[in-house]
């Protein structure tokens, strides 16, 4: 493990508890995570992961009852903003903090359109921008050569590692700072997840990343650092 | 033992019912197809006019089906062409935007607006005009009148199939966009409309249908037997299956009855180009949202 305590805070979360109506899921937590460094997020099934990395894009947001209580802040374009502020627009934050899920999510359409998609979102129309942002964000994810030839098919028609390599392309066209992965390669063959952890140290030059795993051996290959969510308190080493 | 004997007699009960239905499908058309396919003819439909001149609107046609034909038509069209619009928003703002009571309220409302007999609709329909002819002379029963009945008529399945399509999207596809930065009309409009465009599809296929074949609403809201080609929205017309209708309680002999069956064959026709009208449009939709660059 290299701990790079040079980098700077990227993200950190102040007295952080959050309730699915009354269940009491995360408790009182505050970390810092520092930019351009892998973070691993551990511990047991139903502790709270994948609603931790929900509270930095607010995604958590159109659950009913759920509910969070105290503050988390990621410093944007080197400002500090709290993220809960009035003043944020979520799509610009959703934006900034690109999302991969266990599952690979690809949308019931061509490949090209589902990397374009983001960018259609925020407005890009321009051709010859859209074409080289798809193929550069392709390329980012290693998947530009077994694509390139096919890019109108639907994109489910892939393997389960090129969906997810997709997915994480995806969330790549948007330069986003900080990638929240929830446990992208558990549903991949060894194979498949060892070019997505190369992948993810190649990334991290340019974005923040939390992740989500299982795999002690994958954390120890790739994480900088870890951070445990157990029982009722949390773990920062 | 038991459960196995249980589990055979369900099966073949089940394989029976589908099998009774399939057969009975065959007997009703191929019934029409024996009874009407001798009876189509060029003159048949356009009488002693001569077709170009017919399809030209030079001519009416005084004898054969085109003006009704042509009534069924413009008849589904506009008022399919009403209602889709209002049904695809009214479904999109129940599965997306309605919540609580709110939405308990509406789905009773649709529920109810969807189990009234057509005859009731017709009436209704009926009613408007009249009460219309009060302010406006000009408007009597007419095709306008007929069309919003029946758009009404048809409301309720498009709001719910509308609304079952959407809301049986599962919860990942439902949450990509909105991780991506989508505001929740982005959503709708690039991924969850495009994904519902099949369950649509068959609503409004469904609609069609019921608009071409219904008789209780028109006969109460402008339809007659000898108008010819509708000249305005606001004219009485013809349909299909009013003459169905009126000429097998009317005919005078045995030939009037047979272009009953063959007005019958006809309507099916027309029904068949609509769905696949619909479908191809549906697929022309999908193709253009969802996978051309
Ligand atoms: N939408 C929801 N509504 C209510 N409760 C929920 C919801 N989502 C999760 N929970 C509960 O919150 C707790 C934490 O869930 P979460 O998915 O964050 O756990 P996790 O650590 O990611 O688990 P896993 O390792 O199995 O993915 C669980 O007990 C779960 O039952
Ligand atoms: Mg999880």
């Amino acid at each position: 493990m290299t701990e790079n305590k040079s980098n700077e805070i990227k993200i950190k979360t102040v007295n952080l508890s959050f309730y699915y109506n009354r269940l009491h899921v995360l408790k009182d937590i505050s970390v810092e995570f520092p930019e351009r460094s892998i973070s691993a997020i551990v511990g047991p099934s139903g502790q709270g992961k994948s609603t931790f990395l929900m509270i930095f894009n607010r995604l958590w947001e159109t659950i009913p009852d759920a509910r969070m209580e105290g503050e988390a802040f990621i410093r944007l374009k080197n400002k500090w903003v709290n993220i809960y502020d009035r003043s944020i627009s979520l799509p610009e934050l959703r934006r900034s903090a690109g999302m991969v899920f266990q599952t690979p999510n690809p949308l019931p359409m061509s490949i090209f359109k589902n990397i374009s998609f983001p960018l259609k979102l925020s407005g890009v129309i321009e051709k010859q921008a859209v074409d080289e942002k798809v193929e550069f964000a392709l390329k980012q994810a290693f998947l530009w050569e077994e694509v390139k030839d096919r890019l109108s098919d639907d994109a489910r028609s892939l393997s389960g590692g090129q969906q997810q390599r997709l997915c994480i392309a995806r969330a790549l066209t948007l330069d986003p700072e900080i990638l929240l992965l929830d446990e992208p390669t558990s549903f991949l063959d060894a194979g498949s997840g060892q070019i997505i952890e190369d992948l993810l140290l190649s990334l991290k030059e340019s974005c923040t990343i939390l992740l989500i795993s299982h795999y002690m051996d994958q954390i120890r290959r790739i994480a900088d650092r870890v951070m445990e969510l157990s029982g009722d308190t949390s773990n920062n080493s | 033992m038991k459960e196995r004997f249980i589990e055979i007699f369900i099966k073949s009960f089940a394989w029976l019912s589908g099998l009774l239905l399939l057969s009975a499908a065959f007997v009703i058309i191929g019934f029409l197809l024996v009874k009407g396919v001798p009876t189509l003819s060029l003159s048949l439909i356009f009488g002693d006019t001569s077709p170009a001149d017919a399809l030209l609107l030079r001519r009416q046609v005084l004898t054969g089906l085109f003006p009704a034909m042509a009534g069924t038509c413009l008849l589904v069209l506009l008022s399919v062409g009403l209602a889709t619009p209002v049904g695809l928003a009214a479904g999109i703002y129940l599965a997306e935007y309605s919540r609580g009571n709110l939405k308990s309220f509406f789905s009773l409302f649709y529920d109810i607006l969807a189990g009234v007999p057509s005859i009731v609709i017709g009436l209704f329909g009926f009613s408007l005009a009249i009460s219309l002819h009060h302010y406006v002379k000009e408007i009597y029963p007419c095709l306008l009148i007929s069309a919003l009945a029946l758009a009404f008529l048809v409301l309720p399945y498009l709001i719910r199939t509308t609304q079952f399509a959407m809301e049986s999207i599962p919860s990942e596809t439902r949450l990509t966009a909105p991780a991506l930065g989508a505001t929740k009309l982005q959503n709708i409009a690039y991924v969850l409309f495009p994904r519902s465009l099949p369950g649509i599809a068959s609503g409004v296929i469904l609609a069609i249908g019921r608009c071409a074949e219904d008789t209780a609403v028109i006969m109460l809201t402008g339809v007659v037997a000898a108008a010819g080609i509708p000249g305005s929205l606001l004219s009485a017309y013809e349909a299909l299956p009013f003459y169905i209708y009126y000429i097998s309680s009317q005919y005078r002999d045995a030939y009037e009855l047979q272009t009953g069956y063959g007005a019958a064959v006809i309507l099916l026709i027309i029904c068949a180009c609509l769905f696949l009208a619909a479908f191809y449009l549906k697929n022309q939709l999908m193709d253009r949202m969802l996978y051309r660059q």
